[in-house]
């Protein structure tokens, strides 16, 4: 348990696409705004997304706290999928996986990673109906906290439930249906005021360093931004993410924290469903606290995504896809007995040899010798090297083609994977890449989540882990 | 020594092979009731009874040894079904040729079928046992194509090399199918036709993949002492090996897609089986699994043919064609015929014995004494793979 309740390391997790432009007809003229939204890969979701924003930070999460996973855009309706994410970051089983849904999720998340109960991962992928007014203002992200005192320690937290038809979803529906915001933009304003000054006043400052608000309402955010006199910092990133959902308080907060110098004052207030008001003072290990790259520098490496390849992601376009049946959908027992490979991507090292075998096995490729002490290497925080590369033009993903690899991994291992977040014809033998968790496909309602392979950033070495894994 | 020739030589003495075709008005039992009558029927003085044992090759078009013994009505007669990926129809000549050579038979035969045209998707697809979800799903072409990128690497020939080397394969295929009227394909193509057919898998079009087809074939098989009893042109199993890979290609880093190291082992041993010390100017023909172009191109070094680095090419010098020095798919190859998987390497079979013979009309090969017949399976880094050689004396 942390000494002081705060924060002790931080991520936040950007998809690599950005969205500026949602004419249906190119022809007509452009929207005006240079607003643009976030926008997870056809291979991400809510679980993927928390993964890769909580491998970094999170490992050494101890027993007895658990693991949140904060999202409007759960894969599954009744299994937990905070399950999948504990398995693939290999947490102890004494780390109680759950899911908190709901919009006010995040706030809420957040508030038990300042409690020191919790380790949460605050991912959502969020869609609206095409043409919506609020298309580009709805994004998608995660953001990653782990409770203890580096990076923020907490001043104070005040919190207010208002009960309010903002935003809602039936089961199985696709779509938030929204009330009418000038009114609910009223009610989040009022409780988000009366939050934030009872927090403030709780931690006897009159006035913080920077604040940073979250609304599920953006003429609530703006109202509450303008009164509590913030920057605009957090303005300008919703601006190139949308609204990210459960996952927007974190994100803007990770932002603020990338920002923050130590000792300065942090007011986090998400007006959602109530108020959630957080103030922080930011530590002095603040910059060895964040795992993974800045928000700003995810921003800036993003690709941007034509509309149409967009909705045949999201399902909103349906596209003749080839003549091929679907890949088959993975098996319990199998799943559980490799839980290792699928989930952490451990290949076995053979104990004659040395060398690693992908899958694990019982005998080494290598040398053919059968043992049963051979143990497993995690092949997921190493870079690969294109052996050989090939473009599947048939395939059943939606994409007209994708990339498929065999990359030897640094320090021995190969693995033969899809290549993701790249232009299949860039790809070429040689060529650098991580592994990075993905929903492959799903198939008779089974998600199937494995590992594929992304360009790594350029100044990887070869035998350089890229991330600080295990 | 890994594998010895048998005890007693093994000769073919009669061989029968559909049309491979769309067959949409045959079944699977159709198919192999045609080839078997052609085997059998080509022989006067045999009939089935004659035959003491079967073997029937197929990877999805029947199960058990009921796939032959029931279309063709066996009543009393061991008939096993084997299964080797896209060698499955080696495979089952090859335990056939065991079961005569051990003495436990005195005639045998092989067969080979698939039915591929019944379902509605036009490449393979197989059922696997249910598994983890970890693994790619290749399409066939897909797992072939990375054969190219990495030898033109390993080997520094540029993209334009690379593709005409590759087209080549695939108009000569061709060019010796048009003179097949067992063929499915019986028509030459362009070099055009070739690069400009809508992409598959990396740099493969469409016309650098074999076709799909429905077919089957049949050999029976005796002693090569008891060969002259049956026919005057007996065709002797000079060698044969066959290599199931462990599959380290793709689960241990060091493979480079360069060359299949089953094919490079199963020809060492056939050849070595059969006296052959210097394949590149013994061999008088060969017929091997031009699944993909980039295959060919690699099997032309792995089994000898061509120094490493060099089959690209010989082969665009045209040592391969109908009229090289060694006339290579001389029947049209899977290009041409498609690829009905438990009937191919009973029809490159079919070829070589035809050849051997000097049958093979338009296409004969002036003066065939050897031949090679080379089937495989699986994918580069982790394939199964079967070498023969065969010949008209003993």
């Amino acid at each position: 348990m942390p000494d002081q309740p705060g924060i002790d390391a931080y991520a936040a997790y950007l998809p690599a696409y950005a969205l500026d432009d949602t004419r249906l007809d190119p022809t007509a003229p452009a929207r005006a705004g240079g607003r643009a939204r976030s926008v997870a890969g056809y291979d991400e979701d809510a679980v993927t997304m928390a993964v890769e924003a909580l491998r970094h930070v999170a490992a050494d999460t101890p027993a007895g706290r658990h693991l949140l996973l904060a999202t409007t855009s759960a894969p599954y309706e009744t299994k937990t999928s905070a399950g999948v994410v504990h398995e693939a970051l290999g947490l102890d089983p004494g780390v109680t996986a759950l899911d908190l849904r709901g919009h006010r999720a995040g706030a809420s998340a957040l508030d038990l990673v300042l409690r020191g109960v919790a380790t949460a991962a605050l991912a959502d992928v969020r869609t609206t109906r095409p043409g919506a007014p609020d298309e580009l203002a709805q994004g998608d992200a995660a953001a990653a906290f782990v409770g203890g005192g580096q990076a923020a320690v907490l001043l104070a937290r005040a919190g207010h439930t208002t009960e309010l038809l903002d935003r809602w979803r039936l089961p199985g529906e696709r779509h938030d249906r929204v009330w009418d915001e000038r009114f609910t933009a009223e009610i989040l304003v009022a409780a988000g005021l009366d939050t934030a000054r009872r927090a403030l006043a709780q931690a006897s400052l009159d006035t913080v360093d920077q604040v940073v608000v979250s609304s599920s309402n953006p003429r609530a955010a703006a109202a509450l931004r303008k009164a509590l006199g913030g920057t605009g910092q957090d303005a300008t990133v919703e601006r190139a993410t949308g609204f990210t959902g459960v996952a927007h308080p974190g994100l803007l907060l990770a932002d603020a924290l990338d920002e923050a110098e130590p000792g300065q004052t942090i007011l986090l207030l998400s007006a959602t469903e109530g108020a959630d008001a957080f103030v922080l003072r930011v530590g002095d290990g603040v910059r060895a606290a964040r795992g993974g790259p800045t928000v700003r520098a995810q921003l800036a490496a993003r690709q941007r995504l034509g509309y149409g390849r967009y909705l045949r992601w999201r399902g909103l376009l349906d596209v003749q896809g080839p003549a091929r049946p679907a890949a088959p959908a993975p098996a319990a027992p199998p799943m559980h007995r490799r839980a290792g490979w699928k989930y952490r991507l451990e290949g076995s090292r053979c104990d004659a040899c040395g060398r690693v075998t992908t899958p694990p096995g019982r005998v080494c490729a290598s040398c053919g010798t059968a043992g049963s002490g051979t143990a497993p290497v995690s092949l997921r925080d190493r870079t690969a090297r294109v052996v050989s590369v090939t473009r599947d033009h048939l395939t059943t993903m939606p994409e007209p083609e994708v990339a498929i690899v065999v990359a030897d991994v640094d320090g021995g291992g190969r693995l033969s994977a899809y290549a993701t977040d790249v232009a299949p014809g860039d790809v070429a033998v040689g060529m650098a890449m991580d592994p990075t968790f993905r929903r492959l496909w799903t198939t008779d309602s089974i998600h199937n989540y494995f590992w594929k392979l992304r360009p790594a950033p350029a100044d990887a070495a070869p035998g350089k882990d890229t991330a600080d894994g295990q | 020594m890994a594998s010895r020739r048998t005890t007693h030589d093994v000769a073919i003495v009669a061989m029968g092979c559909t049309p491979f075709r769309d067959h949409w008005n045959s079944s699977a039992d159709d198919l192999l009731v045609d080839a078997v009558q052609e085997c059998v029927g080509s022989l006067p003085d045999v009939t089935l009874g004659d035959v003491d044992a079967f073997w029937v090759g197929t990877q999805g078009s029947g199960l058990s040894g009921q796939t032959l013994a029931r279309p063709l009505r066996l009543t009393g007669k061991p008939v096993t079904r084997v299964e080797n990926y896209c060698a499955t129809g080696s495979e089952a000549l090859r335990n056939a040729a065991f079961a005569v050579a051990s003495g436990a038979y005195d005639m045998v035969m092989a067969t080979g079928v698939e039915k591929l045209k019944d379902s509605s998707y036009s490449g393979l697809s197989a059922v696997f046992p249910p598994a983890d979800g970890t693994d790619v799903d290749w399409t066939a072409p897909a797992g072939f194509s990375l054969l190219a990128p990495a030898y033109q690497a390993a080997y520094g020939i540029d993209e334009r090399q690379m593709r005409a080397a590759m087209t080549r394969v695939a108009v000569k295929n061709h060019a010796n199918g048009a003179r097949n009227d067992r063929a499915q394909f019986r028509r030459a193509v362009t070099a055009e036709t070739v690069e400009r057919s809508p992409r598959i898998a990396g740099q493969l079009g469409v016309m650098d993949c074999s076709g799909v087809s429905d077919g089957a074939a049949a050999a029976i098989l005796v002693r090569a002492e008891d060969a002259h009893r049956y026919t005057d042109k007996p065709v002797y199993l000079r060698g044969m090996s066959f290599v199931a890979g462990s599959g380290a290609g793709l689960a241990a880093d060091g493979y480079d897609f360069t060359t299949f190291p089953e094919v490079v082992t199963a020809a060492r041993e056939a050849y070595e089986q059969a006296g052959v010390t210097d394949p590149a100017t013994q061999i008088s023909l060969a017929e091997v699994h031009d699944c993909f172009t980039p295959t060919e191109v690699v099997l032309m070094e792995d089994l000898g043919f061509s120094a490493r680095g060099k089959a690209w090419r010989d082969i665009l010098d045209g040592r391969y064609d109908a009229d090289g020095a060694l006339p290579v798919n001389t029947d049209g190859g899977l290009k041409s015929f498609g690829h009905p998987i438990g009937a191919t390497g009973l029809r490159m079979m079919f070829e070589c014995f035809t050849q051997l013979r000097g049958e093979a009309g338009p296409r004969q090969v002036p003066d065939a004494r050897l031949a090679v017949a080379q089937n495989l399976g699986g994918q580069p880094g982790s394939c199964v793979a079967f070498v023969a050689v065969l010949g008209n004396e003993r």
